[in-house]
């Protein structure tokens, strides 16, 4: 009894070390993560001395040393003396500053969030797993092998990565893991795929079939058609119209069936991320220094920490500086002493279902080309922390995965069930020798030749050299397809709806010098409808790029300063166009009216016009078509694009999409409806940010925020940035997405390029490090940093902080 | 009321090293030990172990923000969430600290007890 009872405290100090030792649902471990010796105190880093640094480091597996030097901006310049030490060196410093971000995002494509979060990551990853994301890396991976240098660099970055995680004690481990409590586990080459072909996912993954067929089936093949055109009423093509074709077209397969599927859905949510990209080049006879100008600004979702890390790498055979993707080697956007180079998303179709005809509930077969075929078994399992394995069986026909059974509720609103995906990430590709040779190319062939293994996501690949070329090639890899062949669901039983192969890739649309003097891409339509053979139906609204074409034919004399104005241009020429026409219609006395009339048409940071007219056009959006086309949730439908509203506004005052069919007695008109919207429009604003005043500034209206990767970690986040722009503004900064990373490179025949970037974020993925936000504000004032481009480890320059230097 | 001063010095030494070296809970054990083997008194033994822990756990936390200032502190301020208040971090940090070490001075002194 007496044993117990001195030995009952025993107990509860154990018990409570435990409990202090685990994470409990989101409660992190306290114990372990407070203490000064081990938790988050310990993962501050203070501010960087102006007094340079030097340190050794030793690392198994390199070949000869390597010399590392960091910049103010914690940036590196690797120099090796071979690309395997090259690749080492580039996981071992990129891990250093983004293991968890590396590691984080490869369990996200791999759909492994589940072992880190529990049960509720697991719908995610199911999703994840069913789109085919483990298979089309394992594919992308086996692609990727074959090219011997593309392996070198895949194993060597992953060496690289390990040496870093091996080198690592529990107490140096990055905050997020202390966060969530668990640890790194080892690199591998095939996450690196999982990587790149997530990009598939982030930027390739947009489907609208579904939605479309719903239209089909409640309105007829003619009403889908005239209120979602295959061109829209406004453009301005990324290959300028009448640009030479040097190729003979293949010949183009006959058109399947016509077939209306069953369409449908169950309700769920959906995000619709506003991604997209700028890109542009300007040839030397329009710039002041004779030499061709480049510049990019990819739009993604803005994180923290930042999808981007900026490094040099210089070998034998290479120097090249530009942006990198953590968990990927080579630079993905840069320039090195010849070429520029940079991409934004093509929004081709490269993505389709096709409804499947089980022979019975066991779905071992389907009926397809008149005969029942076997369909393949893929087994995932999940390990689900906390909780046991999930195992879950996903049927595969010779179209791709069936990603969710007619029984199973979908994980985003846009994906049919019953139906198997076909998509161009599942295909066997070699991205990274894309990557790998445009690092080293000298000109416009080897660009040329680079591109050529390029498959997904497919991407403007815009050029410039110092040999005075300015080039842009739409590139991927296309499905050869009949004209609109996959803007509708498919029947999969018929042979003639499959993919009938791919466009050769030396047929994609491209445009080498052309006499306008610059080309430019903005994910608007590759080509005008000329172009032989069909990529898709629907590309990004077309502001950004009328917008920057409009502004690329005036300028003159152009410079990279005014070029970086043409990046931070908050011109809203949709209300250019929208504004008079609804303004014409509306009749009232609001102070907003007048703000509205004296508005100078820019999204600015502090502008109220921009507040009240974005909030109007997203009502008038909704009271237009929301009666016709998101009356039910259970049956999601596309909305008509803008495009289409203003020619409904111009042209056909009296169409019956008017009238609100939900009032029964009346019959609104068009007049009425733009009041009503106008109306509601003031009645949110006033809801959200009181009375007419500073509140409604459009900076802090949209609320522009740089968002830890972790959902809801506001403490580790940038919000309320001050920033203008918005989603059809060539300053793309929305709400959660904007420019990832600006950079504009003037090259140069004899010398080094001159080149200026920033992104929103820093090089540090730790959140106790000054460089893990330093660059934000910066980016926020449409300012560049200008860019190190070193000759040789030991150049003398006063921009150098830390020099490291690695042997084995 | 001295030999309280000085078991407080000592476990706060001793938790020190203990903490470089071994996982966190290990500063816990060190006091239950010390505690035991020390004949600590059981009446005084949580107090002395928790103001032991409060000003390790919690001066560690103090000092090493003050040597090597850095915006993480504030940042986790806002994340625990102590509404940004650095002052209620390092109070937080040493309340843990304080726990730890006062429960396993506890238990360390009872079990010694007849």
């Amino acid at each position: 009894m007496k044993i117990i009872k001195s030995a009952f405290p025993l107990v509860i100090a154990l018990f409570l070390t435990y409990a202090m030792n685990q994470s409990w649902g989101t409660i992190p471990p306290f114990g372990k993560l407070l203490s000064p010796y081990h938790g988050f105190w310990i993962n501050a880093e203070q501010a960087g001395s102006e007094e340079m640094s030097e340190e050794e480091l030793t690392i198994s597996g390199l070949i000869k040393p390597v010399k590392i030097v960091y910049d103010e901006m914690a940036i590196p310049h690797i120099f090796a003396e071979n690309d395997h030490d090259l690749f080492l060196a580039q996981g071992y410093v990129t891990a250093k500053d983004r293991l968890w971000q590396m590691e984080f995002q490869t369990h996200f494509a791999g759909g492994r969030i589940s072992e880190i979060v529990g049960e509720k990551g697991l719908a995610s990853d199911q999703f994840q797993r069913r789109m085919g994301s483990v298979y089309g890396a394992e594919q992308s991976f086996e692609g990727m092998k074959e090219d011997p240098q593309a392996k070198v660099a895949l194993e060597a970055y992953s060496e690289g990565v390990n040496a870093y995680i091996n080198s690592l004690s529990e107490r140096e481990l990055p905050l997020e893991y202390k966060l969530l409590n668990y640890k790194p586990e080892p690199w591998t080459p095939i996450k690196s795929a999982l990587f790149l072909k997530n990009m598939s996912f982030v930027l390739a993954s947009g489907t609208d079939d579904l939605k479309m067929t719903n239209i089909l089936r409640k309105y007829g093949r003619e009403v889908a058609e005239d209120l979602f055109p295959n061109y829209p009423f406004e453009e301005s093509p990324i290959i300028p119209t009448g640009s030479p074709v040097d190729f003979k077209p293949v010949p183009i397969p006959a058109a399947p069936a016509a077939f209306t599927g069953l369409g449908s859905s169950m309700s769920t949510p959906e995000k619709d991320p506003n991604i997209g990209s700028n890109n542009w080049a300007v040839s030397g006879n329009k710039t002041v220094s004779g030499m061709p100008i480049l510049a990019n600004d990819p739009h993604l979702t803005l994180s923290l920490p930042s999808i981007w890390y900026q490094v040099q790498l210089v070998a034998p055979g290479v120097n090249v500086y530009g942006s990198t993707m953590p968990g990927t080697p080579n630079v993905i956007t840069g320039f090195n002493k010849n070429i520029a180079w940079g991409v934004t998303n093509v929004g081709s179709d490269v993505l389709d279902w096709y409804q499947v005809k089980f022979k019975d509930a066991s779905k071992l077969e389907y009926w397809h080309d008149g005969q029942w075929k076997k369909t393949k078994l893929r087994i995932e399992t999940f390990k689900v922390k906390g909780k046991k394995d999930f195992v879950d069986t996903v049927f595969f026909t010779h179209h791709g995965p069936i990603v969710y059974l007619t029984h199973e509720k979908p994980f985003k609103s846009n994906i049919p069930v019953g139906h198997a995906l076909r998509w161009i990430a599942h295909e066997k590709s070699q991205e990274l020798t894309t990557f790998y040779r445009l690092n080293r190319a000298k000109n416009y062939v080897d660009y040329k030749e680079a591109l050529r293994y390029f498959s997904a996501p497919a991407q403007n690949f815009v050029f410039a050299s110092n040999e005075g070329d300015i080039a842009l090639w739409v590139n991927g890899k296309f499905p050869l397809k009949s004209k609109l062949q996959g803007k509708y669901l498919m029947d999969g039983t018929d042979a003639a709806a499959d993919w009938q192969g791919f466009i050769p890739q030396e047929h994609n649309p491209h445009v080498l010098n052309p006499v306008r003097g610059f080309v430019s891409s903005a994910n608007q339509f590759s080509t005008d409808p000329s172009y032989p053979y069909y990529l898709g139906w629907q590309y990004a609204p077309s502001e950004r790029g009328r917008r920057i074409n409009e502004r690329l034919t005036v300028m003159h004399k152009v410079t990279i300063d005014s070029l970086r104005g043409l990046q931070n241009d908050n011109m809203n020429i949709r209300a250019r166009k929208l504004l008079p026409l609804l303004l014409r219609s509306v009749k009232s006395n609001e102070k907003a009216l007048g703000i509205l009339k004296s508005w100078n048409l820019q999204n600015s940071p502090e502008s109220i016009g921009a507040t009240i007219f974005e909030t109007w056009v997203v009502n008038l959006q909704a009271f237009l078509w929301d009666d016709e086309f998101a009356s039910d949730d259970k049956i999601p439908m596309n909305r008509p694009s803008i495009d289409r509203t203003i020619h409904l506004i111009e042209q056909e005052a009296n169409a019956r999409w008017w009238d609100n069919v939900k009032t029964k007695a009346k019959k609104e008109t068009m007049d009425q409806i733009i009041n009503t919207s106008f109306k509601a429009t003031l009645d949110t604003l006033v809801k959200q940010h009181g009375a007419l005043g500073s509140e409604w500034a459009w900076y802090k209206h949209k609320q522009t925020g740089v968002r830890h990767l972790i959902p809801g970690m506001d403490a580790l986040s940038r919000l309320n940035i001050p920033i203008g722009g918005g989603s059809s503004i060539v300053n793309a900064s929305t709400t959660k997405t904007g420019p990832s990373w600006r950079f504009i490179v003037e090259l140069s025949k004899t010398g080094n390029p001159k080149a200026f970037g920033v992104y929103p974020g820093g090089q540090s993925g730790n959140p106790g490090s000054v460089h893990y936000d330093d660059l934000i504000d910066t980016w926020a004032k449409g300012e560049l940093r200008p860019l190190l481009y070193l000759d040789n480890a030991n150049q003398s320059t006063s921009r150098i902080r830390k020099k490291i230097t690695l042997s084995k | 009321m001295k030999s309280t001063i000085l078991s407080i010095i000592i476990l706060i030494i001793v938790g020190a090293l203990v903490g470089f070296y071994l996982p966190w809970y290990a500063m816990g054990i060190q006091a239950g030990i010390l505690a035991f083997l020390l004949r600590f008194p059981t009446k005084r033994a949580f107090i002395t172990g928790f103001i032991s822990g409060l000003l390790l756990w919690g001066g560690s936390a103090w000092w090493l923000n003050i040597s090597n200032p850095s915006a993480l502190p504030a940042r986790m301020a806002f994340l625990l969430p102590l509404k940004g208040s650095i002052i209620l971090l390092y109070i937080f940090t040493g309340l843990i600290g304080g726990i730890l070490l006062g429960i396993w001075t506890w238990a360390g002194a009872r079990l010694r007890q007849k």
